[in-house]
C-alpha cells in the first residue's frame, strides 16, 4: 500500500470477478463512485481519482469499481449486459458494506447516473447526470456512420436499455452540474467539462469543488 | 464591434459556451470568436468526437434536434455559419 493509501481489491461481478480501486482506509465512511460510460470513463479518470485523493485526505474511504467489459474485467465489453453493470454496481456497494463503512453514498458521474440505483447507498451524490438517449446520439454521430460507436462495441443489449435509461429519482439525492449547464441543479460549479474532451485531462479546482460538496453531503446523508 | 451580442442572444452565449466545454479552449479565446473565425479544420480540437459532442450538447441547451443530413462542412466551416444555423433551428 502507497503513502495515500491507494489499493486494489476485487469483488464479484457479475461475470466473474471484478477489480476496484481503493484510496483512503477501507474502514473509513465511505463513497463508491460510480464511473460514467464508454470514452467518458476514460476523459475523467484523473478527475474521479483526484476527487478520491481529496476525500481521502478528509477520512474518506473512496472506491472505483470496473464494470464488466472494462477495466481489468476479463470479460469482453461486447458480451457484458445492462444488467450486468446493474448487479456490478449493487456488489460492489455491497463489498464496501462489508469493509466496514456501512452502505456507502453513491457518487455516479455523467452515464454512471444512469445505473447508481442498483445499490444499496445511505445516499446519491451525482455529477452532470445525462440521458442514455444522449448518449447514445453522441456515440452515433462520432462514429460518423459507420455502424461503430466511436471504437467501442457494446451488446446490443446494452445499446438498447441505454437508449431508454433515465436517472432514477432516488433520494436523499444532490445534483451538481457546470455553471454552462442551463439543466436544473442543486450546485454549479465553475470547471471544464472534462468528459468532452478528446485529450483525457484533469482539473484539480473542480475536483476540490467536487470532494468539498460530496463531503457535505456525506454528513447530511448520514446525519438522517 | 458596436456591442457585445452574447449579452442579448442566449444563442451565441450558449454556442460559446459549449465550444469552451467541448474543445477545452479558454473562454477568452472563445469570446473573441466571430463570423468569419474558422472552425473544422483550422482547429486540432475539433476532430469528430469533438463535433459529436458539439451537435449533442447543442440539441440539450437549446432544446433543438439536429438531423444528420443538416451537418456538412459548410455549417462548421466557421463561427457565423454555426451561429446562423443555430438561431434558425431555435426560430423554427
Amino acid at each position: 500500500m502507497s503513502g495515500d493509501g491507494l489499493a486494489y481489491e476485487t469483488f464479484a461481478g457479475s461475470r466473474g470477478e471484478l477489480w476496484m480501486m481503493r484510496i483512503g482506509p477501507a474502514s473509513a465512511p465511505a463513497i463508491l463512485f460510480v464511473p460514467p460510460l464508454f470514452e467518458e470513463m476514460n476523459r475523467t479518470r484523473a478527475l474521479v481519482a483526484a476527487t478520491m485523493r481529496e476525500l481521502a485526505a478528509r477520512g474518506f474511504g473512496c472506491w472505483l469499481p470496473d464494470l464488466t467489459g472494462t477495466g481489468e474485467s476479463e470479460a469482453p465489453l461486447g458480451e457484458a449486459s445492462w444488467r450486468d453493470w446493474r448487479h456490478d454496481v449493487a456488489s460492489a456497494a455491497s463489498r464496501v458494506a462489508e469493509a466496514g463503512g456501512g452502505p456507502p453514498l453513491l457518487a455516479a458521474l455523467r452515464g454512471g447516473a444512469l445505473i447508481d440505483d442498483a445499490a444499496a447507498a445511505n445516499g446519491r451524490w451525482r455529477l452532470a447526470p445525462v440521458e442514455g438517449a444522449k448518449l447514445v446520439r453522441d456515440m452515433e454521430r462520432a462514429g460518423f456512420g459507420g455502424g461503430e460507436w466511436a471504437g467501442y462495441a457494446p451488446s446490443p443489449d446494452v445499446q438498447g436499455c441505454l437508449a431508454d435509461a433515465v436517472p432514477a429519482s432516488s433520494p436523499p439525492l444532490r445534483v451538481m452540474r457546470l455553471a454552462s449547464d442551463p439543466a436544473e441543479a442543486d450546485i454549479k460549479v465553475e470547471g471544464p467539462a472534462l468528459w468532452r474532451r478528446s485529450e483525457p485531462g484533469n482539473s484539480p479546482e473542480l475536483a476540490a469543488a467536487m470532494a468539498a460538496d460530496l463531503a457535505l453531503w456525506h454528513a447530511t446523508c448520514a446525519a438522517s | 464591434m458596436a456591442a457585445h451580442p452574447e449579452e442579448h442572444d442566449p444563442v451565441d452565449t450558449t454556442l460559446r459556451g459549449v465550444l469552451v466545454d467541448v474543445l477545452g479552449l479558454p473562454a477568452a479565446r472563445v469570446a473573441a470568436f466571430d463570423d468569419g473565425t474558422a472552425l473544422f479544420g483550422a482547429m486540432p480540437e475539433f476532430d469528430s468526437m469533438a463535433v459529436a459532442g458539439l451537435l449533442t450538447e447543442l440539441e440539450d441547451r437549446l432544446g433543438i434536434v439536429i438531423e444528420d443530413h443538416e451537418v456538412d462542412a459548410d455549417l462548421l466551416e466557421s463561427y457565423g455559419a454555426l451561429l446562423r444555423f443555430a438561431r434558425e433551428k431555435v426560430a423554427a
